[in-house]
This record gives C-alpha cells, structure tokens and sequence, in this order.
C-alpha cells in the first residue's frame, strides 16, 4: 500500500508541475492579434503530447520486436515458475538395499528420517553384499545396509555433496548408530523413547538478522529491470535518432513544442514498458497461484511493487539521458558509439546488484548503491529483497531518484532543443557552449 | 485583401558564416512564389525560421499583421527537403496523425487522408509502410502530409526534386490549385523552368540577401531585348561575338540567344549571321527565367 501511495504522489508531482507550465505559456500568449486555430487541447498527456505519445505507444505495440519479445519473456517467467513446483511435487525417493536382516523398529527410524527431509524410501532385500554391489551398478538401489550394522555405497560422498542420497547415506548412518549406541546402554524402553524424539533447543534472537538471503522475486527483479530499461531506452535513443535523419522532426516540430514532443515521446514507449512489465506481474502472480508456486509468497508482493515502481522510476531517469544522446546523433554509427557509455552505468549497478545479492547479507557497495539515481533501481530492489531496507529510506532513495530525474529532464531538453535540428557531423557538447 | 506573408530583416549566422543577412520579402496569398538561389544561398535556412525551426540573431516573420507562433504554425504546411516521413509507418496512419497534429479531429483526418489518397492514386496502398513506395509516390505523400489540413500558407522545400515529367506535373497542378483556392505557396527549386511555368512570382535570393523579387511577367519582359537566331551549320554563334553591342547568352541545338544593348540595330544582327549561313529563325524573345536568374546573380 506504501507503494501505490508513493506512485500518487509521483504522478501528482508531475502532474503540478506540467500544468504551472502550462499557465506560465499561456499567460506569455496573451495579447495576440492572432486569430486562435483549433488547436489540440492542452493539458498533461492531452492535446499534442497524448497524440505523440498514442503513435509511439501503438507503433512500438504493434512491432514484431514487442510481441515476440513479451512472449519470450512470459515463457522464461513460466519455466521460473513451474519447474521449481514440478521439482518440488515429484518427491526424491530412495531405494535402500537390505542384506541378512534390518530391524522393524530399524526401518521405521529410517522412514521417518527420510519424512522429514521430504524423501520416500523402500527397503529392497538383497541375498548377499555381492548383489547389493551388482544391483547399486546397475542403478536399482541406492546404498546398501549389511547385517544393520555396515553401509555400503559406490564411492564415497563428500561432507559438502548435498545430493538426496548422500544426505540419505548420512542420516542413516548417524540414526543406526544412534540406535545401536541406545542398545548398547541398555536403556529402558521408555528412556529410549525419550532420547529418540529429542529436538533441538529453540533459538531467540534479539535483533532482526539480515542472513536469510535474497528472495528470488526480487532477483527475478532486478534482471527484469536491466531487460527493459536496456530495450526501452535504446528504443527512444533510435527513436529520436531515426526522427531527427529522416527529416521527419521538422515537420513534427512546425507543429509541436520539442519538450511536448519529448514528453509524449518518452511516455509513449514508457507506457508501452510498463503494459509489458504489468502483463509479465499479472502472468507470473496468476500462473504462481494456479501451480501453487511459493516464489510469490511472503515478501513476493512487496518486492514486485518495489520492482515496478524501481522501472518507472529508472525509466523515468534513464530516457530523458538517452532522448538526449539519440539528438546528437544522426546515423546508426554514431548511435552505436553512443550507446556503450550510455549503458555504462545500467551494467555497473546491474552487476553490482547481482553479486550483492548472491552474499548472505547486503554489502556496503549495494547500500552505497542505492542511493546514487543511475544504480538506485538495481540496488534497491536487493534491499528490499534482503527485507534490509526501512520505509524511510527506500522514500529517500525515492526522493534523490525523483530530484534527479527533473535535473536530467531539464538538462536533457536543453540539449534536445538545440541538437535536434542540427544535421552533419554530430553534436558533442562542447558546441552547446560555443553557438546557439 | 490577401494574405500576406512578411520575412523581416532576418538574420542567421553559423559561427564566422552568414546564412541569412536581413533578408527581407513578402509573399501575398493566391499565388505560386518560386524561391530561388544557387546552393548555400540561405533558402532552406529562411524556410525553416518561417516555422521557428532555427534560432534568429534578429528578424521577424509576420502572417496577416500577426507575429507567426505556435498556433499559427498549425495552419500552415511544411514539406522539408528529401524525406519528413517516418520511413517504417503506415502511409494511413501517418497522414491521420500529422493531420491532427495541426488540430483536425480524428474523423476530419481519416476523410481527408482516403480523399487525397484516393485522388493520388495510393488509396490501396494506405497500409502499406511508407518506405516501400517509390521515390515519386513519397514525394506525393509527403506533399499530402503538407496540404491535409487545409493551410493558409505551404512552404515546400525542393518538392519536384527527383520526380518525373508527369510527377512534376501532378504535383505542379496541385500547388496551383492550391493557390487558386486562396492557399500562400512558397516552393524552393532549383528546376528553373519548371518553376518558369507553374509560378507567378520569384524571390531570388544569394548569400542571405535578396536579390530580386517580383512578378515573372515582369521579369522576363524587363531588361535588355533577347533574340533568338538560328544559323544553319552553325552551332557556336561565334558570329555574334563581332557584332557590337550584343552579348551571347546561351546557345542550346544550334539557337543562339542574344542580348542586345539598346542601340543595337536588328538589321545589323541579321547581316552578321547572312554572312555566316542561311538564316532560319530570327526572333525577339522574353527573358528566361534561367536568364533573370544568372544575371540576377552576377
């Protein structure tokens, strides 16, 4: 619910300031002897900015590059999704060989063990050691026990091998050990009893630790988030390039104000962004519920609001910085070198996010992280997957986004303004300082 | 009264270049102006600072006494040099969405858009991306692009550049239409004779100054007289060049044009060529637009 109030409150601010824009225009219109055409409305996202931003949105909808892109991803989303629950549904079972005899009350320390590691076990009789190694090379059992006294395996499992049967090797040999040191003591049958079912102590702890590591959903995040600002932002830096080559700008620009057709611009393939990134949520929450995934659950909601709000936030940022770039250039060459330094900073915090998230505990860089705007999106959402973050802080490192994002939009149109209908070589910045 | 389109003292520099130096000219509605000028001259620069596509040192662009704006942009057209489409989108959709760019409702916009397809022939190919038609039906949609809404004034830079003899007269019929409506048409080429016989008036402009203006009539009658000899055998009219008083112009297929200073008696003319070859032609001429524009700039 912070979230939703954190997305009112966004739109809200940039809905304010468009319209004390709006004002300020209309009032420097006043006094004109011109006679007023019907012209688009004005407004936000109406009039000639809801009408760049329609095209772009239905344009980028509409490609084959959108369309086979969303379904990849839904499929991808699917696999992460099902396959951990199919995994988890066809329980491991283990086959344990039995030469001479095994004890009843033997077998069932062994079930019950195997229960609660979520293994199944059956006991296969085997008439001497010599077929139990015969039948462990053929794959019909998995380990043997001699006599209840003895395992026999192929080889030897390391301490470290956490496979199903090395687990079962090593439970079952601490369990038949235990019982053989009880019998040993000759213990009553009910201190027996009572030793068998001992559980651990408890454990309290006094603060929150932050040991448990990241939750899939917000690393599922995170790789989400470097997806789309990557395609959606080299989207708008082709975009502008390709407006400002085919002459197209000019005739767009005789009609319409460079700021309003950047705006609609960048909220045109935004909107586009986010109906993507909705339709991936809503897919993954429906088919989590349907194969009854736990991906999604405890802090899963959370962390997927934290992850669109970090898109559109990253977006937010990120577009008015590539709008920019895409003005200065003119070909697909120059677009290209432009576009390694561009991506620069979305590949650090990126990386950086990854890794942080692999530890068992946020590093000092990932903090550091999230708070600087350009790696803010990566960062953040790992805090907030680690559960390592205070509400405060995320709406701070909100705030610094939210700043930086209207110095960069007003830096950015600066530049657009001046470059856009500039052709030739490209533009670099040092001739914003040296012509107008 | 018409219309009238006011350039005033326009400037424009690009670092140490001036591209536009107080150019200076008026443009009345009803009628087709060629805008004319060798390359670099500054036309594309004053087209582009009439829509506000360029930042001025100094100047002013007036429409009807009004100080031309944003809003008042939206009732003119504008067809940039080459291209001015987005090369992978539908001719249709295109159309409609410039149409409304300049303030039509999306029903005006879609009826216009099949009208004037329908009437360049391109109505089934309204879905078809635009960078899959020929250089002559861009040309078209791009002029469509410019015309839609139905602007006061079209400003069209270099609009029959590529097109074929019938191209150009299609497009050529449509600008005079235009202007017959009571549409300002204001047209950069550098197809002189094209230009000769779609326009009523030039503007010739060089380095960013205007160096002549006025009616083509006017033009083409004023100045010194033009003759036009044709000489059988001869294809230089080196003859000429021993005549006093009279200037080879050009000669194109055997047909000498001459300028005559005005005391140069014809019958002298004649004598010259007698003595060369049989005289087949002997005529007074107007001045060509060709002629108008080279001296201009001399």
């Amino acid at each position: 619910m912070k979230i939703i109030r954190y997305l009112v409150t966004l739109f809200a601010l940039i809905a304010a300031l468009g319209v004390r824009r709006w004002r300020r225009r209309s009032r420097s219109h006043d006094g004109t002897t011109a006679r007023v055409p019907r012209a688009p409305r004005r407004g936000i996202v109406t009039g000639d900015i809801a009408l760049v931003m329609s095209r772009e949105l239905r344009e980028r909808v509409r490609s084959r590059f959108y369309l086979v892109g969303t379904v990849v991803i839904l499929l991808v989303v699917a696999a992460a999704i099902i396959i951990p629950v199919v995994k988890h549904s066809s329980a491991p079972h283990v086959r344990i060989g039995v030469v001479d005899t095994l004890s009843p009350g033997a077998r069932a320390t062994i079930s019950s063990a195997a229960l609660t590691s979520g293994a199944s076990v059956s006991f296969v009789t085997e008439s001497s050691v010599a077929q139990s190694a015969a039948a462990m090379a053929a794959g019909k059992i998995d380990f043997a026990i001699v006599s209840g006294t003895e395992i026999i395996v192929n080889t030897l499992y390391s301490p470290s091998d956490l496979s199903t049967t090395a687990i079962a090797v090593r439970t079952v040999a601490t369990r038949l050990g235990d019982q053989r040191a009880l019998s040993a003591a000759h213990l009553s049958a009910q201190q027996a009893a009572a030793l068998a079912s001992a559980g651990p102590l408890s454990i309290v702890a006094l603060h929150h630790g932050t040991t448990k590591g990241v939750n899939a959903t917000s690393l599922i995040g995170v790789i989400l988030i470097f997806i789309m600002l990557s395609q959606y932002n080299t989207w708008i830096l082709v975009g502008v390039m390709e407006e400002k080559s085919s002459r197209v700008i000019e005739v767009l620009l005789s009609t319409v104000r460079p700021i309003r057709l950047l705006t609609g611009k960048v909220l045109g393939i935004g909107l586009a962004a986010l109906m993507q990134a909705s339709l991936i949520v809503a897919f993954a929450l429906v088919l989590s519920k349907i194969v009854g995934s736990t991906v999604l659950h405890g802090t899963g909601p959370l962390e997927i609001a934290s992850t669109l709000v970090w898109l559109v936030l990253g977006y937010s940022l990120y577009s008015w910085v590539y709008a920019a770039a895409g003005s200065m250039a003119e070909r697909q060459d120059q677009v290209q070198s432009l576009a390694l330094p561009l991506s620069l900073p979305l590949i650090v915090g990126y990386v950086v996010a990854l890794t942080g998230a692999s530890a068992a505990t946020p590093s000092l860089l990932v903090k550091i992280f999230a708070y600087i705007p350009l790696t803010a999106p990566f960062a953040m959402t790992v805090l907030v997957g680690f559960g390592a973050v205070a509400w405060w802080q995320f709406a701070a490192s909100v705030l610094i986004t939210l700043a930086s994002t209207f110095a960069v939009a007003r830096l950015a149109t600066r530049i657009y303004r001046r470059a856009i209908l500039r052709t030739g070589s490209r533009v670099r910045f040092k001739d914003f300082r040296t012509s107008k | 009264m018409a219309a009238l389109l006011e350039v005033m003292g326009l400037t424009r520099r690009f670092g140490s270049l001036t591209a536009l130096d107080q150019l200076s000219f008026n443009v009345s509605a009803g009628q087709v102006v060629g805008f004319l000028g060798p390359n670099g001259a500054g036309k594309t620069t004053t087209m582009r600072a009439i829509f506000g596509l360029t930042d001025l040192e100094s100047g002013r662009v007036r429409w009807n006494g009004a100080d031309v704006d944003s809003p008042l942009r939206r009732r003119f057209g504008y067809m940039p040099e080459e291209r001015g489409l987005y090369p992978g989108m539908r001719i249709a959709d295109q159309l409609i969405y410039i149409g409304r760019l300049h303030g039509m409702s999306m029903d005006a916009a879609h009826q216009a858009t099949h009208e004037w397809l329908d009437r360049l022939g391109l109505n089934d190919r309204a879905n078809d991306k635009v960078e899959s038609l020929s250089h002559g039906n861009q040309q078209r949609v791009q002029l469509t692009a410019a015309l839609l809404h139905g602007p006061e004034l079209v400003i069209l830079d270099e609009p029959l550049a590529g097109l074929d003899p019938s191209g150009i007269d299609e497009i050529g019929a449509i600008l005079v239409e235009q202007a017959q409506a009571g549409c300002c048409v204001l047209f950069s080429s550098h197809q002189l004779d094209q230009v000769e016989d779609l326009c009523e008036s030039v503007i010739i402009i060089d380095h960013g100054h205007l160096v002549v203006t006025g009616r083509v009539d006017d033009l083409a009658t004023s100045g010194s007289r033009r003759l036009v000899v044709r000489v059988e055998g001869d294809r230089t009219g080196a003859w000429a060049s021993d005549v006093e008083g009279v200037t080879l112009s050009e000669v194109t297929g055997g047909e000498v044009r001459l300028i005559l200073d005005e005391h140069v008696d014809t019958d002298v003319v004649l004598e010259a060529a007698r003595r060369t070859g049989r005289v087949s032609e002997f005529v007074m001429r107007r001045r060509r637009l060709s002629e108008v524009f080279r001296e201009a700039l001399q």
